[in-house]
């Protein structure tokens, strides 16, 4: 680490978020302190191995995440693609029975939340980003980081496997309800669901490994200068994100853990006494809603684990391709802040159902109601970015433009469904499928969208082609509304979700046209994300060569000493942050940005606080 | 915690893109926390332990039905002699500090072993205690309450089977050092000895989880309140 500065000039400045540091402030504009973290030992892989498969270097590993996430991704797809086939065509499938149905209906669900959506937020940008956005060589564990992945590979692989073994994979519905996900009469009551349960287990350990890292290379391995309310809000996002997980992931390995124990050496930590064919089972003594409580406390904080990480990217997006500064910083850091920590009390608003005490159901109620305010509090400041900014219609853009569109449409059905005596009768209906996959699949997707458009250029060095940007977009935007606004009318109309078909209910006769129309669009857009690939192959052939810096914009991953950034990414010195990230069309200045490495005295001139 | 809590305050309130607080924020060393990243991680699996521990311990004292009866390992003097040998193995860590202090590295050492044979004991005595229940007829499956005190137990000891993995590398490390280079050990044999801090007052949680949430306590306190 380069440090080149006279140590007499040493003072006592710092940022309050020091601990037991005193702030003072030096009247050279240009001061920065003296290093004092040591130059990290990075391990250089030499064999193909240690370079690319073994890797250290989270740049590899964010890819690597990146690319085992979109595998999942694929599969999940496919899963979807035959479950809209049973729906609006039943029959067509031949092979499709309704133990298949069921089965791919929980494969679809669990791969999308957890090994797509989070592997590829946290384990996928958070690799790729976190380093370079903050300043460091690499993360501050590499080898653990590098085992996280591997660990995250094998539970995929143990998931995957579960498609092969006899029973095939569990059928019990992604939330894995007990005591019937492991009583016979279930699909993959018996392999299926412990593979599911030995899996999940395996991705929370290798996670705890990668945010260990993520969360001690933000805290303890930032750059001079990189103060934590310097950092940008994709670095907020992912690092509340991982709190949250470090803290809510627990809940899904102990309920993994005891109901395996449950399944394999006949524990009752879930399960009542069981009357099945007329004879007692061995099984007795314990509560299903245990689970159901467990489950939950992971997975309603899970929904802004994905959330949060998709609210930071969005605003750099934004932030750089309306080329205007972030509107209420300090709003958008507290409003990640909050919802995280609010997310940790609303968990049972996904039991109303279950039998709970309604003053329950209303302390639930209120607080589910009251994540609204930081959460309109973004929406409404990326709109005040866009105000008046220079906006560039780009493919970035518009993904980030549908990302806003689609999460307050899902975020508006989501206080309906917050209310107890709404959601009772709407719970099991198909409101709630599109609700969830307006806030938590299509929005989020929107956002990864946007982000691989923005980023590929500084991974590969070369851009992805605006035209076929632009198509894949239109297609999936258009295609996820023509899937989701019918499926709300359905719900309201009551057609039940997680029914393998309608058989002669009068569902069949008012929904069967939505229900093929729905399909059709499904398989449109899931066609759609197969431009995506083609672009990428394309461009990698023979895209545009992007140089450095292609969107001009502020933040360190664009200003490495080469791009694509080589593993150390700063080259003989680390950079010195001397500003935030949202110096955008600062008046008086030459440029419309101002990087985050530009000394005041070469904008002096400039009227920064007046952006 | 208030300093934290109130440094987190203040940080959240800076304005980065002021002039004033642009200068401040210039001269900052980019770390959060006057601590290594080794202990940073160690307290972070504190944190992520502490939720795993909390959750068992909620979903026990949910789900145990009131007619099991939760004062039967209370009554294996074992689970006594373990709960004293777990003081003893913090009494050694404690002792180890202060001979930091001192500059006693002899006795460092000496207590080091201690420690690490201590562990190993309360490891073999707990698997005792389980051959001792499995011998009178509590397995795993004969009830939520012995589901929960083997699956406890299973947890905390994994949890320090990994605190003796660390052990043995940083004691073997230390076994071979010369006098002048135990300074540099120090803060890995700190991290240890708050690591094992941890894991007995988890311990000690679950201990009085089990004695007073049972019926017989609760039965004695009702007396004592009529």
């Amino acid at each position: 680490m380069s440090d080149d500065y006279n140590d007499n000039k040493i003072i006592q400045a710092q940022s309050s978020e020091v601990m037991g540091g005193s702030a003072g402030v030096n009247p050279d504009m240009d001061y920065v302190r003296p290093s004092e973290l040591p130059e990290q030992d990075l391990y250089h892989g030499h064999t193909f191995l240690t370079k690319w498969v073994f890797c250290q270097d989270a740049k590899v590993i964010g890819v690597q995440y990146f690319l085992t996430a979109v595998f999942t991704g694929v599969v999940g797809l496919i899963l979807s693609w035959l479950m809209r086939l049973q729906l609006g065509f039943p029959g067509l499938a031949g092979f499709m029975t309704a133990e298949h149905y069921y089965q791919f209906v929980t494969m679809h669900g669990m791969i999308m939340v957890v090994y797509f959506l989070t592997a590829l937020f946290l384990g996928g940008f958070g690799n790729y980003l976190i380093p370079l956005m903050v300043g460091a060589r690499d993360m501050v564990f590499p080898y653990v980081n590098m085992l996280s992945f591997w660990m995250f590979f094998v539970a995929v692989a143990v998931l995957m496997a579960s498609f092969f073994v006899p029973g095939g994979p569990t059928g019990s519905g992604w939330t894995l309800y007990p005591p019937q996900a492991i009583l016979e009469g279930t699909p993959g009551s018996g392999a299926g669901i412990l593979l599911m349960l030995i899996s999940l287990s395996l991705f929370v350990i290798g996670f705890t490994m990668g945010g260990l890292n993520y969360l001690i290379t933000i805290l303890q391995a930032r750059t001079r200068g990189m103060t934590l309310m310097r950092m940008p809000l994709t670095i907020w996002g992912i690092f509340t994100a991982t709190v949250l997980a470090m803290l809510a992931f627990p809940a899904l390995l102990v309920s993994s853990i005891m109901m395996t124990l449950d399944k394999v050496l006949g524990t009752s930590f879930f399960m009542p006494t069981i009357l099945k064919a007329g004879e007692v089972l061995e099984y007795g003594g314990g509560s299903p809603i245990l689970f159901q409580h467990l489950f939950w406390f992971f997975g309603h904080p899970e929904v802004y684990i994905v959330a949060l990480p998709a609210f930071g990217i969005v605003s750099d997006l934004i932030s750089v391709h309306a080329r205007k500064n972030i509107f209420g910083y300090r709003m958008m850091v507290w409003a990640i802040v909050g919802i995280g920590a609010l997310s940790f009390f609303v968990w049972a608003h996904h039991m109303y159902v279950s039998g709970m005490n309604p003053w329950f159901g209303f302390f639930f109620a209120s607080t589910t109601l009251i994540i609204a305010v930081p959460t309109a509090m973004k929406v409404y400041n990326w709109i005040l970015t866009l105000w008046r900014g220079n906006i560039r219609i780009n493919t970035v853009m518009l993904w980030c433009l549908g990302f806003i569109v689609t999460f307050v449409n899902g975020g508006i059905t989501g206080i309906f469904l917050g209310n107890v005596t709404v959601d009772v009768p709407l719970s099991d209906t198909y409101f709630v499928v599109a609700h969830f996959h307006m806030v938590m699949g299509i929005a989020p997707l929107m956002v990864i969208m946007g982000a691989v458009y923005h980023w590929f250029p500084l991974v590969s060095g070369r851009l992805l082609s605006e035209k076929l940007g632009k198509w894949h977009f239109w297609l999936t935007f258009l295609g996820a509304y023509s899937i989701y606004f019918p499926m709300h009318y359905l719900g309201f109309i009551g057609v039940p979700r997680r029914y393998f078909e309608m058989y002669d209910s009068p569902y069949m006769t008012s929904a069967v046209g939505m229900n093929e129309f729905i399909s059709l669009a499904a398989f449109i857009v899931g066609a759609a994300q197969f431009i995506l690939i083609f672009n990428v192959i394309k461009t990698l052939k023979n895209g545009k060569k992007a140089g450095k810096n292609p969107w001009q914009a502020n933040s360190l991953e664009w200003h490495t000493s080469t791009v694509p950034p080589e593993h150390g990414n700063f080259g003989d010195r680390l950079p010195v942050v001397h500003r935030w990230a949202y110096d955008y069309s600062v008046p008086g200045a030459k440029e419309d940005y101002i990087p985050q490495t530009t000394p005041p005295s070469e904008v002096a001139h400039t009227e920064v606080e007046k952006t | 915690m208030n300093s934290i809590i109130k440094k987190l305050f203040s940080t959240l309130l800076e304005k980065p893109w002021e002039e004033g607080q642009s200068r401040v924020d210039s001269a900052h060393s980019g770390k959060a926390f006057s601590l290594s990243n080794q202990m940073a991680a160690v307290f972070i699996i504190f944190g992520v332990s502490t939720a795993i521990f909390s959750l068992i311990f909620t979903g026990y004292l949910v789900s145990l039905p009131p007619e099991q009866d939760t004062t039967f390992v209370l009554k294996q003097n074992l689970l006594w002699i373990n709960t004293f040998v777990l003081v003893c193995v913090t009494f050694y860590f404690n002792k180890i500090s202060s001979d930091f202090g001192k500059n006693n590295f002899s006795n460092i050492k000496k207590n080091l072993i201690i420690v690490g044979g201590l562990s190993y004991l309360f490891l073999f005595l707990q698997l005792w205690l389980w051959y001792q229940l499995m011998n009178s007829g509590n397995f795993v499956s004969t009830n939520t309450y012995f589901s929960s005190f083997y699956f406890f137990t299973a947890l905390h000891g994994i949890h320090l089977l990994g605190g003796l993995f660390f052990w043995g590398k940083v004691s073997s490390r230390i076994l071979k050092l010369d006098e002048k280079d135990f300074p540099n050990e120090k803060r890995n044999v700190s991290a240890l000895s708050i690591y094992w801090l941890f894991l007995f007052i988890v311990w000690l949680v679950f201990f009085s989880i089990m004695f007073v949430y049972n019926d017989a306590v609760i039965a004695w306190c009702i007396d004592l309140i009529s």
